[in-house]
């Protein structure tokens, strides 16, 4: 029985992501557990609670998911926040003008890819880090946001079809957190189990041993940029049904919200190395230390401070084990 | 075919004519370069720092596109534009850097650029697996790799190496072009990876090794070609030199140990 376990274990810290899903269940069973004990004080197991939780995890974990992969390939995108806001407004204008729901999503969806995809072309033919064009490309959409908006927040309802399909929710779940899901289980799928996953683990990993075995490096990092892009404009799109309109600043900060979020998982800085759990679990447990600092009335502040903490000692952790 | 061929001579499977390259215009790395590689022989390409072997290597491989001069295969021209074209006619090189990825694992490398899928480009992973295992047990017996899953980062220089050329064996290459193969090698894995070689050439292998060591080529090769600022100075068969007139073709002059 101990043997077993003792292999059983063994298994899941040999497994790529087991450090994090280890802290991740561990913190869990803690919260759950004091919680019983202390029904009155720590509130953490109400359908309340879970209901907040659920419905905060998606809109970073999709992007996540997204900037996971670039991170794998090498690359980053801070644009996404600013691209967030962008493909929001396009729906929400479009929308508003008259245009079906279902062809402005599709809009939204197609701009935020686009918005992708030149950071990607971009950054590999001109060879500047990914850092500076997306910096460049961050400013400059959020530019563009605040003169399509003219500095005015943007109204959209959709109709109760699109938010059944996007936002509703039954119990404690909600529609988002299982597109939240999908999106996990698709870039899964494309990361461990299709050729493309061993291209862009390839491309991250060492570029130069990768074109030598002739893939194209460009192409994969391209994809992976307009895959963020989309995943992105899904979010947008998403979290636009919900709070029902686009702020100018809707979605600030969202670029290194996501990047840590991959970090804490698990997902190297450097490319190369990284799991699709890093990226769910490592969205999730932000949103988790928040929810547990708000139960317990801690100042605003805390928040970053906590999370920064975390960064840093993921980082070196993660560091350390790459070495051993 | 310009030059008549003899009977007993056979079509090399690989055949470079008069290859001059100049980097960035000026740089004359090779000149008038003509290099032959044979099935069922092992050639060592030697000279010393900066003689132009890498940059032969790296158009034979397809890297580089050669400024003047001709490739052919089996007697075939050849018009590589990339390694692919190169790796498509069965030449495969093992550069210094082995091209193995560190942060991936030995099944994933061996598969990296080439993978099976099924539908939907998704990878038949089991096949995979399968194969993997089997090349690792069949084609080459490494000591101390237990799993296909092992990350490359944590092998040692042979065995990285060993993947390596498990790899070209498993696609079926008919050339190797192996540069600089030894130099992250211990002495008894040098040891073994000689002898690999010379079991790979009894395959009907054509082996090219490419070397300053020539100890080390000295030990296998059957045939030496010799390059020198650029230039191919000498091709020498095995039995009509010594290690010592190839260091002074090597190097120019003699060289004595001046006490």
């Amino acid at each position: 029985m101990y043997n077993k376990l003792k292999e059983y274990f063994a298994k899941i810290t040999d497994n790529k992501s087991g450090n994090i899903v280890i802290l991740f269940v561990v913190l869990q069973l803690a919260l759950i557990i004091i919680s019983l004990l202390y029904p009155d004080k720590f509130r953490y197991v109400s359908q309340a609670n879970m209901r907040v939780l659920f419905r905060a995890i998606p809109t970073l974990g999709i992007i996540a998911l997204g900037v996971n992969l670039l991170m794998i390939s090498g690359e980053f995108d801070l644009s996404v926040g600013s691209n967030f806001a962008f493909s929001a407004l396009i729906l929400a204008i479009l929308f508003n003008s008259g245009v079906p729901v279902f062809v402005s999503i599709i809009v939204a969806l197609i701009v935020g890819s686009i918005i992708g995809a030149i950071n990607g072309v971009i950054t590999v033919k001109s060879q500047v880090p990914s850092f500076i064009i997306t910096l460049g490309s961050m400013m400059f959409w959020r530019g563009m946001v605040i003169l399509v908006s003219q500095g005015q927040a943007e109204s959209f309802r959709a109709p109760d079809f699109y938010r059944n399909i996007f936002i509703s929710s039954f119990g404690v779940i909600q529609m988002q957190f299982v597109w939240f899901i999908i999106v996990a289980i698709v870039t899964w799928l494309i990361l461990e189990r299709h050729k493309f996953g061993n291209y862009t683990f390839a491309s991250g990993g060492d570029k130069k041993t990768a074109k030598a075995l002739g893939i194209n490096i460009n192409l994969v990092k391209i994809i992976n940029y307009s895959i963020v892009g989309f995943l992105t404009a899904f979010a947008a799109i998403i979290s636009t049904m919900r709070v029902q309109q686009v702020s100018p600043q809707q979605g600030e900060g969202l670029e290194l919200q996501a990047i840590a979020a991959c970090v804490i998982g698990g997902t190297a800085l450097m490319g190369g190395k990284g799991s699709v759990m890093a990226a769910v679990l490592g969205a999730s447990l932000l949103f988790t230390i928040e929810d547990v600092l708000i139960l317990l009335r801690a100042p605003g502040f805390y928040l970053q401070l906590f999370i920064g903490l975390l960064i840093i000692v993921a980082a070196v952790i993660n560091q350390k084990l790459s070495k051993e | 075919m310009d030059n008549k061929e003899t009977n007993e001579e056979r079509i090399p499977y690989l055949e470079a004519k008069g290859i001059t390259h100049d980097y960035n215009r000026n740089i004359r790395a090779l000149e008038k370069v003509d290099f032959k590689a044979y099935t069922n022989e092992i050639v060592g390409l030697i000279g010393d720092n900066g003689a132009g072997k890498s940059t032969l290597v790296k158009i034979i491989s397809g890297v580089i596109n050669p400024t003047y001069g001709e490739i052919y295969v089996k007697g075939e021209k050849a018009n590589f534009k990339s390694s692919k074209d190169a790796m498509n006619k069965g030449i495969e090189t093992i550069a210094q850097d082995m091209n193995l990825i560190e942060t991936m694992d030995i099944m994933r490398n061996i598969y990296c650029g080439r993978e099976e899928c099924g539908n939907f480009g998704l990878l038949k992973l089991n096949e995979m697996r399968k194969h993997a295992m089997k090349i690792l047990e069949e084609k080459v017996t490494i000591e101390g790799i237990r799993s296909p899953k092992q990350i490359v980062a944590n092998l040692s220089g042979g065995q990285k190496q060993s993947v390596a050329i498990a790899r070209a064996m498993f696609f079926k290459k008919k050339m190797l072009l192996l540069d600089e193969p030894t130099s992250a090698l211990s002495v008894r894995e040098t040891h073994a990876f000689l002898n690999h070689l010379l079991e790979l050439k009894k395959q009907g292998m054509s082996l090219v090794l490419v070397t300053h060591n020539i100890f080390h080529a000295y030990k296998v090769a059957d045939r030496f070609a010799v390059l020198r600022h650029g230039k191919k100075i000498a091709d020498v068969k095995k039995e009509d030199t010594t290690i010592d007139d190839l260091t002074e073709l090597i190097v120019g002059s003699k060289l004595s140990l001046d006490a």
